[in-house]
């Protein structure tokens, strides 16, 4: 990596949302993209929170993987109906998973990021209520959920991500109650949509504007960067690096 | 100028740019460029990130952004966007050519802007990427019908219009 976009909370108040660059370092982020990760049990834990991170994003309501201590954040955008998101999660998030968020170096935090069709804002609301129903008791399931969608996914807006089609994935995964989660997204669609709807906006603060996009932000520092579109694994290793070191 | 005319004169300026092997080999060279460029237009961030960071992700690049024009707008998609570039070679060649055989600037720069379309309708339609996705306009390739590929055909045909009306640069039309 040559470049890493970086910027600080009060950067990005003070610029009223606008990330300022400086140079090496803007929210931002950095510049850097293969395996199937996908298995049976999630290489990582997956954990709830409360918390607000340095960067202002709230996890009430997003699944987090890895360690609550890791000095490293890594936001990760994504839209269930992205193709190139699809790639990312074959390629280089099993060797995230495997290295730097297993050894509580990375804290992983997956925030839907819906925007290609009316079918990627469902699956955002399905998952968030997926993620509801399992998080209390086996937060674990939700993973096998997320792999099952990307596994499932089809051409954009092609009808497969449709919200009957959605409830058929859930009910196919075990430890995931699909009768749960079609009565939260009915007594609940439009409040998680406007969750869904704040973590875009705020994204859209952080620079954020296509899938998959990812923040790296140094907790302690609150200097963070941004990297764009389903980079190598060596990127990201490039990209924690500069952070710890901003 | 009849359709027949236009049908000869597009097969002449394709003739003229596999005439000869040098040109033929500049109208290969145009197309892999114009090739590369529309791919890698079709997600800019990440190109520039990417090729910013180290140009040897070249070959990651265009093969990560290739499967994902595949992907998104399907083998329809890609075969417009190869079919795009083998035009675009075609183009750039006769262009030349009627720079050096008539001098005639305008109609060479012409020719060129034919270009222009298909550069813009390659962009990631499911990303919210290309070329509209760095003018500020991200997703509005997802919102145009197949990916795109309406404004790929659009884009094509507007270059293959101006083929037809250049033809072999070579020869006097007058």
């Amino acid at each position: 990596m040559t470049r890493l976009d970086e910027t600080t909370r009060r950067g990005v108040l003070a610029a009223g949302g606008i990330l300022a660059v400086t140079g090496v370092t803007a929210v931002g982020v950095a510049e850097f993209s293969d395996d199937d990760g996908h298995g049976g049990t999630a290489p990582a834990s997956v954990q709830a929170s409360t918390a607000t991170t340095s960067l202002g994003l709230d996890l009430a309501g997003l699944p987090v993987m890895g360690s609550m201590d890791a000095p490293v954040d890594l936001y990760y955008y994504t839209d269930y109906q992205c193709p190139f998101c699809g790639r990312f999660e074959s390629d280089a998030l099993p060797e995230l998973l495997a290295n730097e968020v297993s050894d509580g170096d990375v804290r992983l935090v997956f925030v839907s990021y819906p925007y290609i069709g009316p079918a990627s804002r469902t699956a955002a609301i399905v998952d968030r209520c997926v993620w509801r129903q399992v998080r209390g008791e086996d937060p674990a399931v939700w993973w096998d959920w997320h792999a099952t969608l990307f596994d499932e996914q089809g051409q954009p807006n092609s009808g497969w991500a449709s919200r009957e089609k959605l409830f058929g994935f859930a009910e196919r995964v075990d430890g995931v109650d699909a009768t749960a989660v079609e009565e939260c997204v009915a007594a609940n669609e439009d409040e998680v949509a406007d969750a869904v709807a704040a973590d875009v906006e705020q994204a859209g603060e952080f620079g954020v504007s296509a899938t998959p996009s990812f923040v790296v932000a140094n907790r302690q520092t609150e200097r963070a960067g941004r990297i764009v579109g389903a980079q190598p694994y060596a990127r990201f290793q490039d990209a924690f690096d500069r952070i710890r070191d901003a | 100028m009849t359709a027949r005319a236009s049908t000869l004169d597009l097969f002449a300026a394709v003739g003229y740019a596999t005439a000869t092997a040098r040109r033929a080999l500049a109208t290969a060279a145009a197309a892999a460029a114009a090739y590369c460029l529309l791919v890698l237009t079709a997600f800019p961030g990440y190109t520039a990130q990417l090729l910013g960071a180290d140009a040897t992700y070249l070959g990651e690049a265009l093969v990560a952004l290739s499967a994902n024009t595949a992907a998104t707008a399907g083998v329809v998609g890609i075969a417009l966007v190869v079919l795009y570039a083998l035009v675009t070679g075609v183009a750039v060649v006769v262009a030349v050519g009627q720079f050096r055989f008539a001098g005639g600037t305008a109609a060479a720069s012409g020719s060129v802007s034919g270009v222009l379309p298909g550069l813009v309708a390659s962009g990631c339609a499911s990303c919210g990427a290309g070329l509209l996705g760095a003018l500020g306009f991200a997703g509005a390739l997802a919102a145009l019908p197949f990916h795109g590929n309406l404004l790929r055909v659009a884009g094509l045909a507007v270059l293959v219009w101006f083929l037809a009306r250049a033809g072999d640069p070579s020869t006097c039309r007058v």
